[in-house]
């Protein structure tokens, strides 16, 4: 199949609690986007049930993709290409979108394309960006990873350093849980660390000064403990001293990598990458090194199925479409090819 | 009218295409691959070998359990999906009902059960009327002692059927008799889908796919856990 700037793809992803569907054109041009969110549902149990997603997914998909249609105003027919998250992610929910995917290749006559979740949150800054250049450095964050990744091309990636224990999302979410400030626990802590003082509490920065691979246990059990001693403290200045040292890490490390691979530009990519202070602290940060920086606006920062399609036309263009009889794969991991 | 018919809500895949003439091609695997990897190529399969073109269908029919959630959503998704993109309708049949048709010539009553998994069984009581099977009983999801006290209420010799009558038999018949179905009937096959499909195509027994509904019989298990936790904090 001759992959152009012409080459529309329909995306879908289901992987965790966020259905979507979208319409890409050229790897970059996103004509439409639909995104429902189950965070409601997930709520009152304080973090994503499996069973629950799935459910909902079955409900929600059909009618993503048909809003994603009817928004990009083509006609079906027009679509060249379906493309999918297989993986990472909650088994049950990624096998209701790789079903549907492969159903509609089939009634299409179009391409089928699998399409690694994590490989679609860096290519996510493309879709603003699509002149960012190469060696690229992408800061990704969110509940389930954190890792700092150089593009070296479309394509070909290096992991420099990513999370020993808990992802940064996840630590949010466990902190606001323990705060009592309610799900989901990125924003929540954002919006409480708004009224606190991030210097209240001196809050450890673990491995800062040690390679580029993350820890964040300690911090939160180090949050646990200093709540425990000081009952009357301020849950604001809490929320501001633990973000600040999630924070500090995060932007230091991230500095330190593209200095390290001499990179062009540096890129953030998940779901925290919503974080107001991230954002702030990234973008001085990137100005203080010389980098261009790249933040990607919150829409493509969180789960959508842009990033996918866009993602599924580089691979339709460099590996060709994915064989139907591929499965989802719960613990994929991103393709690394210097 | 040509009818796709999806069927995976057992660890079984089957797919199947029926028309006026009955059933034109089945695929049907009970062991190796998963659901999610054999279901597509097995559609393109069965429309390969019959000469059928995708656009050519009129109805999607799927099994909407109840059986195992995460094989059953597959071919449900699957079979949404392309109801949608061919703005066709769909039928959705139970499980059970499949299960129970294949033996309509019996002439006894029947028990549809089917392994539910954690020591549970989903199962439904039938009964033989002119032209099919009749069901008596509601769906419903229960224990091995549960069905065994539903047989004996019946106080009838009955036939058991499907998967868990399989899996269970040795408990089943050692608290009551009861006969047993042959074992290639124990999981439902997209054959009998098509045919009742068909059958309720005629009639125009068909919903959109956006109304086409799953039978769980079960919550998730976060609901259960969530509800015992409310009621005991109350
Ligand atoms: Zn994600």
């Amino acid at each position: 199949m001759n992959v152009t700037e012409q080459t529309l793809v329909l995306g879908i992803e289901t992987s965790c609690d966020e259905t979507a569907a979208a319409l890409v054109m050229g790897g970059y041009d996103v004509i439409s986007s639909a995104v429902s969110s189950q965070v409601d549902l997930h709520a009152q149990f304080g973090g994503v049930v499996p069973e629950i997603a799935s459910r909902a997914h079955l409900e929600l998909l059909n009618p993503m993709i048909a809003r994603a249609v009817v928004e990009a105003g083509v006609s079906e027919q027009r679509i060249d290409a379906v493309a999918c998250t297989i993986g990472p992610g909650l088994v049950g929910a990624l096998l209701v979108g790789v079903s549907a995917a492969k159903a509609l290749s089939l009634v299409w006559d179009v391409p089928f394309v699998g399409v690694n979740h994590m490989e679609a949150h860096l290519y996510a800054a493309f879709l603003e960006d699509p002149t960012l250049e190469f060696p690229l450095v992408v800061l990704l964050v969110s509940g389930g990873h954190t890792m700092l990744v150089e593009m070296r091309d479309h394509g070909h990636y290096r992991l420099l350093g990513q999370t020993i224990d808990d992802a940064a999302g996840e630590a949010f979410d466990k902190v606001a849980r323990f705060l009592g400030l309610g799900y989901p626990g990125g924003p929540a802590v954002d919006n409480e660390a708004l009224h606190g003082d991030p210097e209240a509490i001196n809050f450890p920065r673990a491995m800062m000064h040690d390679g580029l691979d993350f820890s964040f246990s300690g911090l939160k059990t180090s949050v646990i403990n200093h709540v425990r001693k000081h009952p009357d403290v301020s849950a604001a200045d809490v929320a501001a001293s633990f973000q600040a040292a999630v924070v500090d890490v995060l932007v230091a490390k991230a500095r330190r990598a593209a200095e390290l691979v001499g990179a062009r530009g540096l890129a953030l990519g998940g779901g925290v990458a919503a974080n107001s202070l991230l954002r702030e602290r990234f973008l001085t940060a990137c100005a203080d090194g010389g980098f261009h920086g790249f933040l990607p606006s919150r829409e493509w920062c969180t789960d959508n199925a842009a990033m996918i399609a866009a993602t599924g036309w580089h691979r339709l263009r460099s590996d060709g479409p994915t064989p139907l009889d591929t499965g989802a794969s719960p613990n994929l991991r991103l393709p690394l090819r210097p | 009218m040509l009818i796709l018919g999806i069927e995976t809500a057992t660890q079984q895949v089957s797919v199947a295409i029926g028309g006026h003439e009955g059933v034109l091609s089945v695929f049907e695997l009970s062991r190796g691959r998963r659901h999610a990897e054999t279901l597509a190529p097995a559609i393109e399969f069965v429309c390969r070998q019959a000469g059928i073109e995708m656009t050519e269908f009129g109805v999607v029919a799927v099994d909407i359990g109840p059986g195992l959630f995460t094989g059953m959503r597959v071919g449900l998704s699957a079979g949404k999906a392309i109801a949608q993109a061919l703005r066709v309708p769909m039928i959705g049949i139970s499980s059970l009902d499949l299960l129970a048709f294949p033996l309509r010539h019996a002439d006894r009553t029947v028990a549809a059960v089917i392994d539910a998994r954690k020591g549970e069984l989903f199962y439904a009581f039938y009964r033989t009327v002119p032209g099919g099977m009749q069901r008596i009983t509601d769906a419903r999801v229960g224990s091995i002692d549960d069905l065994v006290g539903d047989l004996m209420a019946r106080g009838q010799t009955i036939v058991c059927v499907g998967d868990g009558a399989l899996r269970y038999r040795d408990e089943i018949s050692s608290g009551f008799r009861c006969d047993f179905a042959e074992q290639f009937l124990s999981h439902p096959s997209a054959a009998p889908l098509v045919q009742l499909a068909h059958a309720k195509a005629l009639r125009e027994e068909w919903v959109n796919p956006w109304e086409i509904q799953p039978m769980y019989l079960r919550a998730p298990d976060a609901q259960i856990n969530w509800s015992t936790r409310a009621g005991g904090a109350q």
